[in-house]
């Protein structure tokens, strides 16, 4: 196989009185390309180290992207939840809604109650977490209904629940509960009427893995129920989160966000990653050992070629040159066709287990591999470095060589 | 240019080289070993020097001195009114590149190079993009006769063709000067012949100054100028009175090879 240097633009090869960057490469290349086994091998080196690592990464951030999406789901990050420590001193009612909604940068903000209660269908009965919630409330939890429709705000007596609950109801077929009647049975706290209605099914979803049931809030309302248990807001940016979530603190109460989760998730993110990497670290070592050995041999070989190209004309630092650019040319030419091979073997992976999730019902499809612009980008300048350090005393050593001494050796 | 300065320019040989009382010595205080002592000559523009000596005179000390690579323990060196060892490394190496051509008596070659590339490292050095240093390299190679070979790889050559086209490398950038280290030492007779030949057109053809290092005194006749060294120490011998120095040396030489044939009978007597 012939490998031909690439054409570069005239301008690069513009005349001076010492060789031409352009030119140095050539004789790397040169000198890369005369001897392929050696350089095929320590290329190799790095491509399975490099592609270790890389596949290793891009497996770990897939894996962590799966996760963050799959745990919030499609709740926006903008969104801050807010519950009181304690609602008898400091209550979530309509005067701290106010207070709140009026705070800068709140977009949207919605409110719920949730009670533990009953359920009765035609016969059997249920324990049940009951929400009361508001049109924006429902809308900011990104509810997804699988059949019927959420609450509307003319709504009164409906209700929608999830196949958790139908579940414990003893219900297969979740259509045949839409527009029948269910009987709802909330008792409130001492001395308050319980609340008992008749409600229509109007909706069914797939959330949550205990029995949930959501009514229109001013069902609480009327029975005489002042302090909701939640309140959900949405910033206008995801800047402000973390201003906006001080502000509401310092009124009292307490916020989670999404941003919550997603830190934690990337933190144990962090470590598991570490862990990969360092598997990967072992094949790189080895990989930046070969490379070593092969620039050490490659001048000791070459120390008569120094010593003629020296006494011809060029400078010791032309040699120092020559060495760096040969390290950084295997370095990176690993690198690049490491990446190329870790992302094609983590496309083949992945088609195949979307095959095997398919072929066992999972509908979404889904990426095992994230291989993102900054970490090809990180792994390139890291190799880059690799080779600047790797070529460091073969560098010093060729610029340090004495022609007289290397012209001399038999 | 002004009046005053042509007739120096009219000068028939200006000097070239003015090497003035050069010290070398090796080694440590107390086992101090003076290679050259207080070496003083000049050489003359489009001279023909031979440096003749036996080995371990101070010829190839002299010889690293005179190409830049190694700057003499006292004295100094001037190429037309310029001390290279006054220059930085990187000016050395430049002049290096410019103004000297090297022909050694092994050849060295940049092995992942072809022969025209080889021959272009000089111009390679001195920043001359590929193309035309390349284009420039045929062309001396087209003057030792060896463009054929211009594509193969230099190590493939036989040893007479390799000195050719050291020789073309040597006249690439042309060089003011070009310094030949024994360049017939590796090769027969003809070939050696070939490469004095070459040298010599150099010197009468493109009126470039040769110096020639040997201890071989087939060559001495072709010398203008003799710069005969002998432990450290340089007797400096113009055109006319080389024929008598090569004479002297020839009958040492017969004097020696009768003693040798004496010795041989005896051996066979015995």
């Amino acid at each position: 196989m012939k490998l031909r240097f690439p054409r570069l633009p005239a301008k690069l090869q513009r005349n001076k009185d010492s060789i031409a960057t352009v030119t140095v490469l050539y004789l790397a290349w040169k000198n890369l390309t005369t001897k392929k086994l050696r350089t095929f091998l320590t290329i190799f080196g790095i491509i399975i180290g490099i592609g270790a690592i890389f596949f290793l990464l891009s497996f770990g951030l897939g894996l962590q992207h799966i996760v963050t999406e799959e745990v919030i789901g499609n709740q926006s990050i903008k969104s801050i939840d807010i519950t009181s420590p304690n609602s008898k001193i400091l209550a979530l009612n309509q005067e701290t809604f106010d207070r709140i909604g009026k705070l800068p940068h709140v977009d949207r903000m919605g409110r719920s109650f949730s009670y533990p209660g009953s359920l009765s269908y035609s016969g059997s009965e249920t324990d049940t977490i009951v929400y009361g919630v508001d049109p924006v409330y429902q809308e900011l939890s990104n509810l997804t209904v699988i059949k019927g429709r959420q609450i509307a705000s003319e709504d009164s007596r409906v209700a929608y629940l999830n196949t958790a609950l139908l579940q414990s109801l003893g219900i297969e077929n979740v259509e045949s509960v839409l527009d029948q009647q269910i009987r709802l049975l909330v008792p409130l706290a001492a001395g308050a009427e319980p609340i008992a209605e008749d409600l229509t099914v109007i909706g069914i979803i797939d959330t949550g893995s205990g029995g949930e049931i959501f009514v229109p809030n001013h069902l609480f309302e009327s029975a005489g129920q002042t302090s909701y248990k939640q309140f959900k807001l949405i910033a206008d940016d995801t800047n402000n989160i973390t201003d906006l979530r001080k502000q509401i603190e310092s009124l009292g109460f307490l916020t989670t966000s999404p941003v919550d989760t997603i830190d934690q998730i990337n933190q144990i993110f962090r470590f598991f990653n570490i862990i990969l990497v360092s598997f990967g670290a072992i094949g790189m070592i080895v990989a930046v050992l070969g490379m070593f050995n092969t620039l050490t041999i490659s001048l000791l070989e070459r120390t008569r070629e120094i010593g003629l190209m020296i006494a011809l004309g060029g400078r010791q630092f032309d040699m120092k040159r020559l060495f760096i650019i040969e390290a950084v040319m295997l370095s990176v030419a690993g690198a690049v066709i490491g990446m190329i091979l870790a992302t094609i073997n983590g496309e083949v992976i992945n088609i195949i287990m979307n095959r095997l999730a398919r072929s066992r019902g999972v509908l979404e499809t889904f990426d095992l591999f994230a291989t993102p612009y900054w970490l090809v980008m990180g792994i390139l300048a890291f190799m880059v470095m690799v080779g600047l350090a790797v070529a460091f005393f073969p560098a010093r050593r060729a610029q340090r060589i004495n022609p007289i001494d290397a012209l001399r050796r038999e | 240019m002004s009046d005053s300065q042509t007739p120096t320019k009219k000068q028939v040989k200006p000097s070239i080289i003015e090497a003035t009382a050069i010290s070398q010595s090796f080694g440590e205080e107390g086992v101090r070993f003076m290679a050259l002592q207080e070496v003083s000559f000049k050489i003359l523009h489009n001279s023909f020097t031979v440096v003749y000596g036996p080995s371990g005179s101070g010829k190839s000390t002299l010889l690293n001195i005179l190409t830049g690579l190694q700057p003499p323990t006292t004295g100094k060196i001037v190429y037309n009114n310029q001390n290279i060892y006054e220059l930085d490394s990187d000016s050395l190496a430049q002049f290096r590149a410019s103004r000297i051509g090297i022909i050694y008596q092994q050849n060295y070659w940049v092995k992942s190079l072809s022969v025209v590339e080889n021959v272009a490292l000089p111009l390679f050095f001195r920043g001359y993009n590929r193309t035309l240093a390349k284009e420039l390299a045929l062309i001396a190679l087209e003057r030792v006769r060896m463009q054929d070979y211009a594509t193969k790889n230099p190590t493939l050559l036989s040893g007479g063709e390799q000195q050719r086209v050291a020789v073309a490398r040597a006249l690439v950038n042309d060089p003011m000067i070009i310094i030949a280290d024994e360049p017939t030492g590796s090769l027969d007779s003809k070939n050696g012949d070939l490469i004095m030949d070459l040298l010599h057109k150099a010197q009468t053809d493109s009126m470039r100054t040769i110096i020639l290092v040997t201890h071989n005194m087939e060559y001495l006749p072709l010398a203008d100028h003799l710069l005969h060294i002998q432990d450290g120490k340089v007797q400096e011998l113009q055109a006319a009175s080389i024929r008598a120095t090569v004479d002297g040396l020839m009958t040492d030489m017969k004097q020696r090879i009768d003693r040798l044939s004496v010795m041989n009978q005896r051996k066979d007597h015995a």
